[in-house]
C-alpha cells in the first residue's frame, strides 16, 4: 500500500507547488493525476519518487517512509533519460549492476524481449526512435521489477500513434506483475485508458480536486459510450479544478473546451 | 635526382588523374583526401618547378627536394633523431603534469561551486598572462635546463585541460545524474558510471587542445636556450643562415603533431563508439 500523507511542497523560491495532498494506492492499482499547469502532479511525482523531499508530510510504503529513491519504487520520465554511451541492453541492465552476471543477463534479455527490441539489444540509444527509447526506458525500470512504478507524462512527446501503441504495451507489461502504477499526464484519454481512478488536482497550490473511479472493463474500447462518458466526467471535474463557468446543457461545448486546454 | 623525382611525381598525378576518370566510385571515395592535397602538393610542385626553371634561386625559401636533401642529411647523421627525442620528451612530461594538474582542479572546481569560486577566479587571471611572460620566471626558479622548458609547456597544456574538465562536469546533464539516483548509486559510483562516461567525449576534447598547445609551449621554451631539440634547430638555421633547416624542423614539427594528436584521439576511440555511431547514421542520410 502507498500512502500519501498530507504532501506538501514548497520551492526555496517561495512557489508552492503542492498544498498538501493526500491519498492511497492499493497494491496493483492503476491511479491517473491530471490537472493544469501549476497542479503540483510532477512534483507529486518527485517527491513520491524520494528525489525530492516533501516540505511538510510523509510518503508511506508498505508502513515504511521513503525518504530517498527506493528499490522498490521505479519511474519513468518524460523522457527516456538512457545514457547514450551504454548499449539497450546495458541501459535495460543498469538497475542490476549488483546483481551475478548470468542472472543480469537473462533477465536483461527477457525484458528487452518483452518489451518487443529483442532485435535492438546491441545497439546505441542514439539509433532507437522516440517510441522505442521510451520502452527501454520502461523496461529499465520494470526489470528491477519495483511495487510501484511511477510515470511522469511518459508518452507526451511521442506522437499519437505511438502513444496510443505504448499506452496499450504498457497495459500490457503491467499484467506481468501487476505493480501499482501512477501515471502524472496531461492527456484525459491515456488517463482514462490506464486508470481503475483518475485524481484531479486544482492549481496553486497543488490539492486533490476530486477523484473519478473510471474502473472500465479491460481491454477499454476508446470508441465507447462508456469511455466517452469518463471523460467528460474527468473534463468537468478539469474546468471546476479551474473555477470555471460550466454549462450542465452544452455538454458538446464542455468537452471541446477541456479538450482544447488538455491537448 | 630532384628532376628524376619531379618527373615521377608528375607521372604519380597523372596517373591519379587517369585512375579518378576511370571510376567514379573510387574518385568518390579518394576524392575528400585528393581534393585536400591539391593545394599543398601543388603548390610545392609549382615551386620546385620555378626553382628549377631558373625564376628564382631558392635560396630564401627552399624547394621542397632541398627540404628533403636536409631532411635526409639530419636523419642519416643522427642529428634528426636526437633532436625529435628532446622534444618529444619535454611534450610528453609537460603535458602528463599539465593534464594530471589540470584534471585534478578542473574535476574539483567543477565538481563544487565553493571550491570553484575559490580557485578559478585566480586560475582564469593567470590565464591571461601571456605564457611567454613566464619564462623569466622559470629560468629564475627552475633553472635553463629541463625543469623549466617542462613547466612552461605543463602551464600551456594546464589551461585547456582545467577549462574542459571543469565546463563538462558542470554541464554534466542533471536529469542523467537523477537516473543515477533513482538507482540509488553510491558517490563513487555515481561517479565511475555516470560522470566520467559523461564528461569524457568533452575530455578527450580538451586533451587534444591541450596537447595542441604543449607543441606551441615546446618551441617558445627551446627558443629560451636549448642546445638540442627542434625548436633548437630553428634557431640554429636561422643564425647560419640555412633556410631548409627550418623548413625541415617546421614539417618535423607538423608530422609529430599530427602524429601525437592521432595517438590520443584512436586511443580515446574505443570508449567514444557510441558517438562514432551516431556520426556514421548521420553520415549516411
Amino acid at each position: 500500500m502507498l500512502t500519501l500523507v498530507n504532501i506538501g511542497k514548497t520551492y526555496p523560491n517561495g512557489v508552492r507547488a503542492l498544498g498538501g495532498v493526500s491519498m492511497n494506492v492499493a497494491p496493483g492499482e492503476v491511479v491517473a493525476v491530471v490537472g493544469g499547469s501549476g497542479s503540483g502532479k510532477s512534483t507529486m511525482l518527485r517527491v513520491v519518487s524520494g528525489l525530492d523531499r516533501p516540505t511538510f508530510g510523509r510518503v508511506m510504503l508498505d508502513g515504511a517512509e521513503i525518504t530517498a529513491p527506493h528499490e522498490k519504487i521505479g519511474i519513468v520520465f518524460q523522457e527516456p533519460r538512457l545514457l547514450p554511451w551504454l548499449s539497450v541492453a546495458d541501459n535495460v541492465g543498469f538497475g542490476l549492476a549488483d546483481r551475478p552476471k548470468l542472472e543480469r543477463e537473462q533477465r536483461v534479455a527477457s525484458q528487452v524481449d518483452r518489451v518487443g527490441l529483442a532485435d535492438k539489444a546491441k545497439v546505441w540509444p542514439r539509433e532507437l526512435s522516440g517510441g522505442q527509447a521510451q520502452r527501454v526506458a520502461i523496461a529499465r525500470a520494470l526489470v528491477t521489477r519495483p511495487e510501484v512504478l511511477l510515470l511522469d507524462e511518459p508518452f507526451s512527446a511521442l506522437d499519437a500513434f505511438t502513444r496510443v501503441d505504448l499506452q496499450d504495451h504498457l497495459l500490457d507489461l503491467w499484467t506481468d506483475l501487476k505493480p501499482t502504477l501512477v501515471v502524472v499526464t496531461h492527456d484525459v484519454d491515456e488517463a482514462i485508458v490506464l486508470a481503475d481512478r483518475v485524481v484531479v488536482l486544482r492549481p496553486r497550490p497543488g490539492r486533490i480536486q476530486e477523484e473519478i473511479v473510471t474502473d472500465l472493463p479491460r481491454p477499454r474500447d476508446r470508441q465507447s459510450a462508456a469511455f466517452d462518458f469518463a471523460k467528460r466526467r474527468v473534463l468537468a471535474a478539469l474546468d471546476r479544478s479551474l473555477e470555471r463557468q460550466v454549462t450542465a446543457d452544452a455538454p458538446e461545448t464542455k468537452t471541446s473546451a477541456g479538450a482544447a486546454l488538455w491537448w | 635526382m630532384s628532376a628524376v623525382g619531379m618527373s615521377a611525381s608528375v607521372e604519380q598525378a597523372t596517373e591519379t588523374a587517369a585512375s579518378t576518370r576511370a571510376g567514379r566510385d573510387r574518385f568518390a571515395r579518394w576524392a575528400g583526401p585528393i581534393l585536400g592535397l591539391v593545394l599543398p602538393v601543388g603548390l610545392a610542385a609549382g615551386w620546385e618547378i620555378a626553382v628549377h626553371a631558373g625564376l628564382s634561386d631558392g635560396r630564401l625559401v627552399p624547394p621542397p627536394s632541398r627540404v628533403f636533401a636536409q631532411f635526409a642529411e639530419l636523419a642519416q647523421t643522427g642529428e634528426l633523431y636526437r633532436h625529435v627525442v628532446a622534444t618529444l620528451l619535454r611534450v610528453v612530461f609537460g603535458f602528463a603534469f599539465g593534464t594530471l594538474a589540470g584534471t585534478l582542479l578542473g574535476a574539483v572546481a567543477g565538481y563544487s561551486s565553493l571550491i570553484r569560486r575559490l580557485v578559478d577566479p585566480t586560475l582564469q587571471g593567470l590565464r591571461a598572462v601571456p605564457s611567454i611572460a613566464w619564462i623569466p620566471l622559470f629560468i629564475l626558479w627552475l633553472g635553463i635546463f629541463e625543469t623549466s622548458k617542462v613547466a612552461l609547456i605543463a602551464v600551456g597544456v594546464f589551461f585547456p585541460v582545467y577549462l574542459g574538465v571543469m565546463a563538462a562536469i558542470m554541464s554534466v546533464d542533471r536529469k542523467v545524474v537523477e537516473v543515477g539516483r533513482v538507482f540509488r548509486l553510491s558517490g563513487p559510483a555515481m561517479v565511475r558510471r555516470i560522470l566520467l562516461p559523461a564528461v569524457f567525449p568533452a575530455y578527450v576534447i580538451s586533451l587534444r587542445a591541450g596537447l595542441g598547445l604543449g607543441w606551441m609551449f615546446v618551441i617558445a621554451a627551446e627558443f629560451m636556450g636549448a642546445s638540442e631539440g627542434l625548436g633548437y634547430l630553428l634557431i640554429d638555421g636561422q643564425q647560419l643562415g640555412k633556410p631548409a633547416e627550418i623548413v625541415a624542423a617546421i614539417v618535423a614539427f607538423a608530422v609529430l603533431g599530427k602524429l601525437t594528436d592521432t595517438l590520443v584521439a584512436s586511443a580515446a576511440a574505443p570508449f567514444l563508439r557510441w558517438e562514432d555511431a551516431f556520426a556514421s547514421r548521420h553520415g549516411e542520410a
